[in-house]
């Protein structure tokens, strides 16, 4: 869908990007991580040429994005920014029908759109479509920021830090509706951030990048398990790993089936996470939980000696330790 | 605001203050004619004790009120505000029907101390009482209005002695012509800065190079002083005129409206270029890397985005223009371009203070008018959400 | 004044290196001026061009150097106490106990600004009558609202986290004022100080029509006779004034863009 091919990027004396490849493939979230100035926004613009790159090609679906016309090319492209960048002099109802306006799409048409988009990001049309940017909170204005990208359902969204301003519990519950939105939508995201807890939730691929070289790419968990260098595993959170990987993982991939043993009291949902599970054993001072499904049904239980893999179970942690190790 | 924490202590002051003046001050002064000096006459004088009394009381009664402030009490201390600047016209009326002899037709009455003050007191207070409650829109352009219509009624009616009325009638084509001849040099002035300063503006963002010696080049044409800036082009001009008859036939010589025409658009380039500057250029950046990441095109984020945003910051631009302009054309009635700055000039040299005021009152009306006016277009031309 | 002078130029960081060039400015443009008081009977060869039919063409009636002094003297008094109360009004209405009449002063100095210099000087004369005095009491009025109004700016523009760090690190209301807010304010305030300076020495060259003799004298006396020579010395001198002034002022300013 984008591929970046040995990609650089110069201002000037300083090189911005250097040597970049990348393919993201079709319905991939693919977040680019790492400090800032290591060039993950610059890799970003550089896909819809609000920078144009140096050397190497970027192609969208096969074709060159040089070859497109630039207002074309990004009219294609959703584009969310941290500062959400919503004209303050227009209403939602009209910044979010933005790109549908400049495609000359009807107004019904328009209309209908802008309803439809403001219901699926939970924005109430009665109550917001008339009101501007300056009466929003920050939560608010960022789902119109997403959802003004989404206007035109182009089949690529980029996202640059856009949840990167606001409180820790906006944050998660716009991450939340991220990925409920992406697994119905199911576009082509490329998203920036410098939150690696945000990245580890969202990222079906995860890009680290250090001074415009991408360091290791991969799966979070392959990431966690094998970090390339020491810069990758401080930036996974170093000893914190072990919790991190626990919450990209459920339950239901380390329980037993119900034994004969009366159920525990102490339980855990089947789709919450190990680390979720692990810090109900740890405050309620407990090795075993039942585990039940959504309507309270007991379906298993969990060991803490499984939780932690002690018996062999799934994962395969120690063994790359071991071949590290030895390697 | 620190209602209930005890009372009011600007009104309170500027209650003493106009208090103070009041008493102590000429209200009016009285001379048999032109010539003459006037002979100040205290508010005592004019009206005895009834007179004290009765304008002292709404005094008090603000003062009493301002001393343990609510949003009702301060109500009515506007309103007796209001109705204090209603009387003062009137108090002329019952003045010079006191003191002015009506067997001598030259005797004229002219505005003392005390009125002056007066008047400058309660409209702080009124700016005051504004800024500590809210009254519906309507109802403040009611009470606003009153004053006025008090002015406007005696000025048609009862006040033929009055000095400035006199001053008036016996100029008032002239009056009159000054006024258009004041509008048009200013309006002219604006038109022609803003159309050059638009296109300046426009000039440096996109020679950024141009962008620091046009700045100084303006800045220094700014500093230089009006009188001096009039008189430096005098000679140019009047040269130009000597050597070329197509020039003079034009009406331009080194005396009258060229110079002063030349000169007030120089004044006028440097707010005019700077804010539509700041206007095209201090647009959010985030906006418009949103606009561009949205695709759209300069001329788009142009019309749609910085136009809009940068519209009341142009008209600001404009409007600081047009005050200074009001103030500067007043000036160039000493080179002759005529104006309202040509009865301060004359009453400065004949020592007629009355005079001066006919030219200076109606400048400080205008400048303020104008300013009011396109102050309010600015805040209704302001996009929604910037409001 | 030193003190806001001082601490703008330190906070300046280009000011080390081009200081030498920075003064330059300003000498060359208070040179020109006394050499322009002082050589104007040499140029009478130039004005003569000008105004070739007159008797005489170098304006005599008083010596340029006396009609400068007094000029800077009548902006000088003005600037001065209208700096001292200017600044202290500002500084009153934003201690707790000053804070009610903060709303009016600042309305009072941004339309106060909207008056034109010559509508006051003229309104000055029917209440302090003809001379220097009334000039004075014009330049001090006028120059004020600048002043207090750039003075409030730089005081209540200040930071937020700045102001309440200095409470919270125990300053008192007088250090912090001394010690923050003034030095933190003093470009802003400088700046003010500049406008109405520069305000103040055009309207005080209007001045000499209500009777104080300065710089504007001969450009009066030139426009009555109809000599533009006289015109032109008068207009001269004003201009070369304003620059040296506003050149000293941009050398006592950090750098920005206006």
């Amino acid at each position: 869908m984008i591929e970046l091919m040995q990609v650089s990027k110069r201002f000037g004396d300083a090189l911005a990007v250097d040597d970049v490849s990348l393919n993201i493939a079709r319905g991939e979230l693919c977040v680019l991580i790492g400090t800032s100035g290591c060039g993950k926004s610059t890799t970003l613009r550089m896909i819809n040429r609000l920078i144009e790159h140096s050397a190497g090609e970027i192609h969208l679906e096969g074709q060159p994005v040089r070859e497109f016309r630039e207002e074309v090319l990004r009219r294609r492209i959703g584009y969310a920014i941290q500062s959400t960048g919503l004209f303050p002099h227009w209403t939602v109802a009209r910044n979010i029908g933005l790109v549908p306006g400049l495609l000359k799409w009807p107004r019904a048409r328009i209309r209908e759109r802008v309803e439809e988009l403001m219901a699926l990001l939970g924005l109430e049309v009665a109550e917001f479509a008339d009101k501007y940017p300056s009466q929003l909170s920050g939560g608010q204005a960022q789902r119109v920021g997403v959802a003004r990208a989404l206007a035109a359902d182009p089949d690529i969204l980029l996202m640059d830090e856009p949840f990167g301003a606001l409180d820790p519990i906006t944050r998660e519950s716009l991450q939340d509706e991220l990925i409920r939105l992406q697994a119905r939508l199911n576009k082509t995201i490329v998203f920036v951030t410098h939150d690696m807890d945000e990245a580890l939730r969202l990222a079906d691929r995860l890009v680290v990048m250090n001074q415009g070289r991408i360091i290791q790419q991969g799966h979070p968990l392959e990431l966690l398990r094998r970090p390339a260098d020491g810069f990758v595993e401080s930036l996974l959170g170093g000893e914190d790993r072990g919790l991190k990987e626990a919450a990209l993982l459920p339950v239901s991939q380390r329980m037993v089936a119900l034994d004969d043993a009366p159920p525990d009291e102490q339980q855990v949902a089947q789709h919450a996470t190990l680390r979720e599970a692990l810090s109900i054993m740890l405050w309620r001072h407990t090795e075993r939980l039942t585990v039940v499904d959504e309507a309270g049904r007991p379906v298993g239980q969990l060991y803490l000696a499984q939780l932690v893999g002690i018996n062999g179970e799934a994962s395969g942690r120690g063994h790359d330790r071991h071949h590290r190790a030895a390697g | 605001m620190r209602e209930g924490a005890g009372s009011n202590s600007v009104l309170v002051s500027l209650m003493l203050v106009l208090l103070v003046s009041w008493l102590g001050l000429d209200a009016v002064s009285v001379a048999a004619n032109r010539i003459v000096p006037g002979e100040g006459i205290g508010l005592g004088g004019v009206a005895g004790w009834p007179g004290i009394l009765l304008s002292v009381a709404p005094m008090l009664g603000v003062l009493w009120l301002a001393w343990r402030p609510s949003p009702g009490r301060l109500r009515v201390a506007l309103l007796l505000v209001m109705a204090m600047l209603a009387a003062l016209p009137v108090w002329l009326v019952v003045a010079a029907a006191l003191t002015v002899d009506p067997a001598l037709p030259q005797s004229r009455l002219s505005i003392g101390p005390a009125v002056w003050l007066a008047l400058f007191m309660l409209l702080l207070s009124r700016i005051e009482l504004r800024g500590r409650i809210r009254v519906p829109r309507w109802q403040g352009a009611l009470l606003d209005l009153l004053p006025l219509l008090s002015l406007g009624l005696c000025l048609l009616t009862a006040l033929e002695p009055l000095a400035l009325r006199q001053e008036y009638l016996a100029r008032e084509p002239a009056f009159i012509a000054a006024i258009g001849e004041h509008l048009l040099l200013v309006s002219v002035a604006v038109l022609v800065s803003l159309s050059l300063g638009v296109g300046l503006a426009m000039a440096m963002r996109r020679w950024p190079s141009a962008q620091r010696f046009g700045f100084t080049l303006l800045n220094f044409l700014q500093t230089i002083p009006s009188l001096a800036l009039f008189g430096l082009l005098l000679a140019p001009l009047a040269w130009l005129s000597n050597r070329f008859e197509w020039i003079d036939a034009l009406g331009v010589s080194g005396i009258g409206w060229a110079p002063a025409l030349l000169a007030l658009v120089a004044y006028s380039l440097l707010p005019m270029v700077r804010n539509t500057y700041v206007a095209l250029e201090e647009v959010d950046p985030g906006v418009i890397d949103a606009a561009r990441g949205m695709g759209m095109s300069r001329a788009q984020i142009f019309r749609q985005v910085r136009l809009p945003l940068g519209l009341p910051v142009l008209l600001e631009g404009i409007r600081i223009t047009t005050v200074q302009a009001i103030g500067l054309t007043a000036v160039a009635a000493l080179i002759g371009a005529g104006g309202l700055g040509r009865f301060i000039f004359q009453g400065l040299g004949q020592a007629a203070m009355d005079l001066v005021l006919l030219g200076a009152l109606p400048i400080l009306i205008m400048a303020l008018l104008a300013d009011a006016l396109l102050g309010a277009l600015t805040e209704r031309l302001r996009p929604g959400g910037l409001r | 004044m030193n003190h806001t002078a001082s601490t703008a130029t330190r906070s300046s960081p280009c000011a080390n290196g081009s200081a030498a060039r920075r003064w330059l400015a300003p000498l060359a443009w208070l040179l020109l001026l006394t050499y322009a008081c002082w050589g104007m009977p040499w140029l009478e060869p130039l004005f003569r061009l000008v105004e070739p039919d007159s008797r005489d063409v170098i304006y005599a009636r008083a010596d340029f150097f006396l009609l400068l002094g007094r000029h800077m003297l009548v902006v000088g008094v003005a600037a001065l106490l209208a700096i001292g109360i200017g600044v202290a009004a500002a500084i009153a209405v934003t201690r707790p106990a000053g804070r009610d009449f903060l709303p009016m002063v600042s309305q009072l100095a941004s339309m106060g600004q909207t008056f034109p210099p010559v509508a006051v000087l003229a309104l000055a004369v029917p209440v302090l009558g003809f001379g220097t005095l009334p000039v004075i009491v014009a330049l001090l009025l006028y120059g004020l609202l600048p002043i207090v109004r750039n003075t409030l700016a730089g005081l209540e523009g200040i930071d937020g986290g700045v102001a309440e760090a200095a409470r919270g690190m125990g300053m008192t209301g007088g250090q912090r004022l001394l010690r923050v807010e003034l030095p933190l304010a003093a470009p802003i305030i400088l700046a003010g100080i500049r406008t109405s300076v520069t305000i103040n020495i055009a309207t005080a060259a209007i001045g000499s029509t209500v009777g104080a003799s300065n710089l504007g004298d001969p450009i009066i006396s030139g426009i009555v006779n109809g000599n533009i020579a006289y015109v032109l010395q008068g207009a001269l001198l004003i201009g070369l004034l304003a620059l040296s002034v506003d050149s000293l002022f941009a050398r006592l300013q950090p750098a920005s863009p206006q």
